[in-house]
């Protein structure tokens, strides 16, 4: 392990109350710089998550866990025309690699929010899973937040499964 | 101010697109953009030839930028080219990393073209 890391996992940050909020701050800003547009809360959010677009990106330090960021692929391509400026994209592939970096970004700024994550953890470069038919089991001793958000009417949701 | 020709690593196309797309909006007059996809690639571009500025993602694969920062301290055709980092980090200790091994700036993602604009037109100035 990376001598700096192994340091920072010596002392494990816990979760709060004040954790979604800071995702939903997060969001609100990443969205407004990258992608010129208003996110809202989800006041009645579907029961289960939804989307073909999944981006995760590890977080590792004094918290271990996956920041992940859930949404239509529809959603994901208007996100990627935004963030480039463009009426359309050349191609879908483009919206995968938008929405990675919009999860590492949302990932990045939830970090900065959160004083004692900025210096202590660390996040991985961005993966992106296409498809809807499969099940995220987090570790049984594992916490989940879980923020539901509206972009252009559509639900998209931003988990940060922790797992130790 | 002259046109420039700019380096571009990061490992998302539409990062180094939103990157340039910055720069010209910041009125900096691009001549020419090389992109690379990781340090590996960015140390290859710059042997191929000088630029007059590099911007560089930390986080990437292959080669982080911050190897690829320590690559650059060899190469002759970037001994006085600028480099600024560009990062999600919030992290205080990566920046000063960064700084340390010979970065002359850095911008926090998410980024506006005034960011941009803040941190290279001065580089830009004292280069004339």
């Amino acid at each position: 392990m990376n001598p700096a890391l192994s340091e920072r996992t010596s002392s494990r940050v816990r979760p709060d109350s004040t954790w979604a909020a800071m995702i939903q701050m997060a969001a609100h800003e990443v969205f407004q710089l990258m992608v010129n547009s208003d996110v809202q809360i989800c006041e009645n959010p579907p029961e289960a998550q939804s989307g073909k677009v999944s981006a995760m990106v590890g977080m590792a330090g004094t918290l271990g866990a996956i920041f992940r960021f859930r949404c239509a692929e529809e959603s994901a391509i208007s996100i990627a025309k935004k963030m480039l400026g463009v009426q359309k994209i050349d191609n879908v592939s483009e919206a995968f690699d938008a929405m990675g970096e919009i999860c590492n970004m949302l990932a990045g700024n939830f970090k900065a929010k959160v004083s004692i994550l900025a210096d202590g953890c660390l996040l991985s470069v961005p993966t992106v899973v296409v498809g809807e038919d499969y099940e995220v089991r987090s570790v049984p001793s594992g916490e989940h937040i879980e923020v539901c958000l509206q972009y252009e009417g559509k639900p998209m949701w931003l988990t940060l499964e922790i797992s130790s | 101010m002259k046109a420039i020709k700019v380096l571009i690593v990061d490992d998302s196309a539409v990062m180094r697109k939103i990157v340039e797309r910055c720069l010209r909006q910041a009125g900096i007059d691009v001549k020419e953009v090389v992109e690379a996809s990781n340090g590996i690639e960015g140390l290859a571009a710059v042997k191929a030839g000088p630029v007059d500025l590099i911007l560089s993602d930390i986080n990437m694969p292959a080669m982080d930028g911050l190897e690829f920062l320590q690559g650059l301290r060899g190469e002759a055709n970037a001994s006085n080219t600028p480099v600024i980092m560009i990062t999600t980090e919030g992290s205080e200790s990566r920046v000063v990393e960064a700084l340390t091994a010979g970065a002359r700036g850095y911008i926090r993602k998410p980024f506006t073209p005034d960011q941009v604009k803040e941190r290279v037109t001065p580089l830009l100035e004292a280069m004339r």
